[in-house]
């Protein structure tokens, strides 16, 4: 049975949008009908790309073309997802979001209750369950090869807003207003690493927290905390940063995963040398392509690939009608063990630090 | 035209620091000014990293320059330290992050954005092309100029030291403007802004990686300092570009100059020199690569990799 394309619009297009777009374009069940951003340039770009209908803000198009449109892809700043996520929802149509879902968990627990009410798809980028080596431990824990699990470690440690590609740009107001990020590396990158612990040891809850302000920015530029899941077997240790300069290829991220049988980390599977992989996955997309198959997009860059897979993910759920594999549930989830832990910190140590 | 350059090995204690700073001074040829009544000093806050990592001067160094200038001309004398906003950094954000709002306080010195000051239009001819920049007028009417910049190598100049430093004044925010004749713009800026005084922060340097390197330079001619410089970081100083284009528009001369203080072999041997293909051309070979890869396999490209 041939199913019919869904028609998406992209709502910003910076960073992420523009990689979110690139994906859809190379996704045969996707049709990327329209794009909106503030930056003429961006707008220009996906135009060039075979984007129709652009719009400088998205309420536009979502006004004019939300007719036309299945899903739409959200890629704002923080502080717009709630707005854009509940405009797109009252339009009927399914959702994509950047993480974090919202800046603070009362607005997550309203867009889990708009979700609902409309009956309409909401899937939120955790892409760090697509990284391969994740998705491999994740089936080695599913198999009980590692017995039963006891601890996981996450770290990664990042350059945050602050990172760059060749060329530096600046980094956006909003990256260091709280009431706008909702938070610095802990809502940026742990959040990512929290639901990555959630991913392998289910509900969970917060034992300690510690946030740093080395960078004495009004937000946090690094965060430690202490997990438990919820039937209390599994703990965990979480550390993120955004001290650590940081320039694509590199990336410095780890999970290790520890049961009563064996162990296992990201640091066994993922490529030691990332320019030999780029350079195995290239040789193997370009048989592909010469052989008429369908390439791997951005398998070459293994850090890149997961966006791709989500959106594959994404495009899925709405093509065969299924829920979303993650869900403003698990959004919500996410939030309040950061909510948790802000809570934690500002409790006990706040004060106490100087 | 050349001068002395001074070598001094430094430990990490901020006693040591400063000690070193006023030996690497004394050491060269730098004529005490009657009078200070203003005294400027820039650090390398090229981004938000700090200086362990090899990219900005430590703010210790600036701190040691502080106690330095106090003793020599009095505890009245105004002193600002000074940077530009740059394309990707912004000098109130740098200030912050690498610690230079806490060494304000500490040292109770003023921390001056130069892309807020009053701007001077100039226009100098460098190599046949003509090149306009606008100069803060604060660096123009200081009693006393201290360079402080930081010793790394650099993919577009091969090095980054003193005179790439005195780029960074520019008060123009959008510096990359300037990147198709980086080289000239470096000799033009420098023919027109013209620091008393150099002091290198190489306690961390920045090669293939940054290194320990316990180095504090000093000197008051900007190419003087470089052409050191580029030595210690494993150049032949006639074949990196701005010091030849320098040369060539009679800014520096190597005649005359004099290295004093520690054998800067010392220094050379352990500095992570670039590899047998300079970064430059390893990422040309590699974005080469890959626009051929995306040509053929027509796979995307991430933004990260477009910018």
């Amino acid at each position: 049975m041939l199913l019919k394309k869904i028609n998406v619009g992209i709502i910003g297009l910076g960073h992420m949008g523009h990689l979110h777009m690139m994906n859809c374009l190379h996704i045969n069940d996707v049709e990327v009908v329209a794009a909106s951003d503030k930056s003429k340039r961006a707008l220009k770009k996906a135009g060039s790309l075979g984007v129709k209908n652009l719009y400088v803000n998205y309420q536009d198009l979502l006004d004019k073309k939300s007719k036309d449109l299945d899903a739409v892809i959200i890629s704002l700043p923080n502080f717009l997802h709630f707005d854009s996520i509940q405009l797109s929802l009252e339009k009927g149509l399914d959702v994509f979001v950047e993480k974090p879902m919202a800046t603070n968990i009362d607005e997550s627990q309203k867009i889990l209750n708009l979700v609902e009410k409309s009956g309409r798809k909401l899937m939120i980028g955790h892409c760090m369950r697509f990284v391969d080596a994740v998705e491999k431990m994740k089936n080695v824990v599913d198999e009980g090869r590692i017995g039963s699990l006891e601890i996981i470690t996450i770290e990664s440690i990042q350059n945050g807003p602050l990172s760059h590609g060749l060329i530096p740009k600046p980094v956006p107001e909003w990256w260091l207003n709280p009431k706008k990020s909702g938070g610095g590396a802990l809502i940026d990158i742990g959040y990512h690493m929290i639901d990555l612990f959630r991913f392998f040891a289910g509900d969970s809850k917060v034992l300690f927290s510690c946030l740093d302000y080395k960078y004495n920015l009004p937000v946090e530029d690094g965060a430690t905390l202490i997990l438990n899941s919820y039937d209390s077997s599994i703990r965990g240790i979480i550390n993120v940063g955004w001290f650590e300069k940081m320039i694509f290829p590199k990336f410095n991220f780890r999970l290790i995963i520890h049961g009563n049988a064996d162990f296992m980390s990201t640091d066994q599977l993922i490529p030691k040398n990332i320019y030999l992989h780029a350079m195995n996955e290239g040789a193997k997309n370009f048989l592909r392509r010469i052989t008429g198959r369908k390439i791997h997009p951005l398998s070459y860059t293994y850090y890149y690939e997961p966006y791709y897979k989500e959106m594959m993910a994404f495009s899925t759920c709405i093509t065969k009608d299924l829920d979303p594999i993650i869900s403003a549930a698990d959004g919500l989830k996410v939030m309040e063990i950061i909510n948790e832990a802000y809570n934690f910190f500002n409790d006990k140590f706040t004060g106490d630090l100087e | 035209m050349g001068s002395i350059v001074s070598l001094v090995r430094v430990r990490s204690s901020e006693v040591d620091i400063k000690d070193s700073i006023c030996k690497a001074i004394n050491l060269v040829d730098f004529k005490t000014h009657s009078q200070v009544r203003l005294a400027v000093i820039k650090p390398n806050l090229c981004y938000y990293w700090d200086a362990d990592t090899g990219y900005t001067t430590d703010p210790r160094i600036v701190a040691g320059i502080i106690d330095w200038v106090r003793e020599t001309y009095g505890a009245n004398v105004d002193i600002k330290v000074v940077e530009s906003d740059a394309t990707a950094m912004q000098t109130k954000l740098a200030f912050l992050m690498l610690g230079y709002e806490r060494l304000a306080k500490e040292k109770n010195v003023e921390l001056f954005n130069l892309s807020n000051d009053t701007a001077v239009s100039k226009k100098i001819y460098v190599n046949g092309h003509e090149i306009k920049f606008k100069v803060p007028q604060l660096l123009l009417e200081a009693d006393l100029f201290i360079n402080a910049p930081k010793l790394k190598i650099m993919r577009d100049t091969r090095i980054t030291c003193a005179m790439k430093n005195v780029f960074g004044c520019i008060s123009y925010p959008r510096k990359n403007i300037y990147h198709p004749i980086l080289k000239e713009a470096i000799v033009g800026i420098n023919k027109v802004l013209h620091p008393h005084l150099n002091v290198v922060d190489g306690i961390v340097a920045l090669g293939r990686f940054p290194i320990k390197l316990g180095l504090i330079m000093a000197g008051v001619d900007p190419f003087s300092i470089d052409w050191v410089a580029s030595k210690i970081m494993g150049y032949n100083p006639s074949k990196v570009e701005f010091l030849r284009i320098a040369m060539k528009e009679k800014l520096g001369s190597i005649e005359g100059m004099d290295i004093c203080g520690q054998n800067l072999e010392e220094f050379r041997k352990v500095f992570p020199k670039e590899g047998i293909i300079p970064t430059k051309y390893l990422w040309a070979i590699q974005l080469g690569l890959l626009k051929m890869y995306f040509k053929l396999v027509k796979d995307i490209m991430p933004p990260a990799l477009q910018e």
